[in-house]
């Protein structure tokens, strides 16, 4: 080295060396250069780690942002330019298939707007295109509008939407692995995990799994309609189908959570937002215990105290949490 | 870091070497040496897991598990550089746990991990944390549209949507030498700009 570098240079050369570390083709040759470029300069490790932090960061961009860069970034703009036209073309085939992947070109989206909920406090939201939105307590929903379309993330929690039909702008609710578009509807969705029910309240909704159940090639799409109960499975990556009535759907906005044969690991997640105090599971064995009942948020210590009558386990708490534990592998206190 | 040579593993390890006891010289020595390659190396290897696993808690567990490989190896005298024997463990290591998570999104046998583990949103106030992560990707954001089209679009090709540099090369009509270019300045843009953000 003639001069000493700058950090700029330290910083590009860290970033060189982190590109072509991740490649596990890269043998031992370059990793003993790497070791030595680390040792060369006490500003180098660092500059490395530094480096190896921004990937890390960089790798929890969820998938709607994803693709929003990829928008943005994806082609310079000279060739964009003339690009466009064919775009468009294909943007109105894919509609007209029905495909969900279509995707407007025609302008650079809105700034996703976010809302957050607390816990155990449930808010009411009117989005910009009129639609509405009830959210549960500690959950979180993203919004990309865009001219062509309206994408909502559902990060955690529940939802309750009320969607302003627009076929020209669909309305697409993400979650998990899920894709639930609009069809003129209310419906509910909550994501405990990358579990995810969808009760539909009003109307009709085509819910496509972007996974491919195991053994199946592909992905399945299902249409679902008022009265009707969509549960994904991570474990199995499958859809099933279930009923369910538009008041027990919406029961959590009066404060009444419900749950219809679903593990008491989800059961404990829901509750756990809207509970002062965390609800925890000790043995790993009462996580899949199926549970099918209401649940009042306001009265959980009633629901709590009734537990060990329904399941073999015992409920002790301090000021802090809750712990659900074994009965049967442990002496009771 | 817990310290790799503390704990249960360790103390098994030692009990053999009492029982052994011909051995036990020979073994202890060769703690030492392990030893002495986690105190002159372990920096880097956790930085090295990290760019490989994009998560620092999984580089310092694989990093750990590498040093207990390196402690229950019996024919460690015969490895020439045991600093390279040490990375190519680790890197072999990194690759396996990369494969059991792809597996475990292809199948989700697994519950994928939760977002926001429920404890925690009873520890930190669920705003401030999303807000925050969101507000890093709009200046991130802002950082690429401060370069040149071809360096953002190589960076977003191969580090957004995980594109191999020959594809991105192939597409871009540029070598595979030049993305690789592209990509590191704008890493390094993005690395300095959100050091001015997070230390005015």
């Amino acid at each position: 080295m003639m001069a000493k570098m700058s950090d700029e240079q330290i910083l590009h050369a860290a970033a060189d060396w982190w590109l072509r570390l991740r490649d596990p083709g890269c043998g031992d040759e370059t990793m003993e250069q790497w070791l030595a470029w680390t040792q060369a300069d006490a500003r180098h490790l660092p500059a490395f780690e530094r480096m190896a932090d921004l990937g890390s960061q960089l790798d929890t961009l969820d998938e709607v942002s994803r693709r929003q860069w990829a928008k943005e970034f994806g082609r310079p703009t000279a060739t964009g330019r003339t690009w466009l036209p064919f775009a468009a073309a294909a943007a109105i085939a894919l509609l007209a298939l029905g495909g969900f992947l279509a995707r407007s070109r025609f302008e650079a989206a809105s700034a996703p707007q976010v809302y957050v909920s607390t816990v155990a406090k449930n808010r009411d939201i009117v989005l910009q295109d009129g639609s509405s939105v009830a959210l549960g307590g500690a959950s979180m929903l993203t919004t990309h509008y865009s001219r062509d379309e309206r994408l909502v993330d559902l990060g955690t929690g529940e939802a309750f939407f009320q969607v302003t039909h627009n076929a020209q702008r669909p309305f697409v609710v993400t979650a998990g692995d899920l894709t639930i578009r609009d069809i003129g509807t209310a419906f509910d969705v909550r994501r405990t995990g990358q579990r995810v029910t969808i009760a539909v309240t009003e109307g009709r909704v085509q819910i496509r799994n972007n996974v491919a159940p195991y053994g199946k090639a592909g992905s399945d799409t299902i249409e679902a309609t008022a009265g009707q109960l969509i549960s994904y499975d991570p474990a199995s990556s499958a859809l099933s189908v279930g009923s369910i009535s538009a008041e027990q759907a919406t029961a959590w906005r009066s404060d009444r959570l419900e749950f219809i044969d679903e593990p008491l690991s989800v059961v404990v997640a829901n509750i756990n937002r809207y509970s002062t105090r965390p609800v925890q599971i000790a043995d790993a064995d009462l996580e899949s215990l199926s549970f099918t009942g209401s649940i009042k948020t306001d009265a959980l210590q009633s629901w709590l105290n009734a537990l060990p009558q329904v399941f073999p386990l015992q409920v002790s708490q301090d000021g802090h949490r809750v712990t659900l534990s074994d009965a049967r592998s442990k002496p009771a206190h | 870091m817990r310290h790799p040579f503390a704990g249960p593993r360790m103390s098994r390890f030692s009990d053999e070497s009492t029982d052994l006891g011909a051995e036990s010289a020979a073994l202890s020595a060769h703690g030492e040496r392990v030893a002495a390659l986690f105190r002159e190396h372990n920096r880097a290897l956790v930085a090295f897991l990290q760019s490989r696993l994009n998560s620092l808690a999984d580089a310092q567990e694989l990093a750990q598990e590498a040093y207990v490989r390196m402690l229950t190896q019996e024919h460690l005298a015969e490895v020439g550089s045991l600093r390279a024997y040490l990375f190519r463990i680790a890197s072999n290591l990194a690759v396996d746990r990369l494969r059991m998570r792809k597996v475990r999104n292809d199948r989700a046998l697994e519950d994928a991990p939760v977002e926001l583990p429920p404890e925690e949103l009873h520890v930190a106030p669920v705003p401030e944390r999303h807000v925050s992560a969101l507000e890093r990707w709009r200046d991130l954001r802002r950082a690429l549209r401060e370069l040149p089209a071809k360096t953002s679009q190589a960076f977003v090709m191969h580090v957004i949507e995980g594109r191999d540099f020959a594809t991105v090369a192939q597409s871009m009509k540029l070598s595979e030498r030049m993305v690789r270019y592209h990509v590191a300045s704008a890493l390094a843009h993005c690395r300095a700009r959100v050091d001015e953000l997070e230390m005015p």
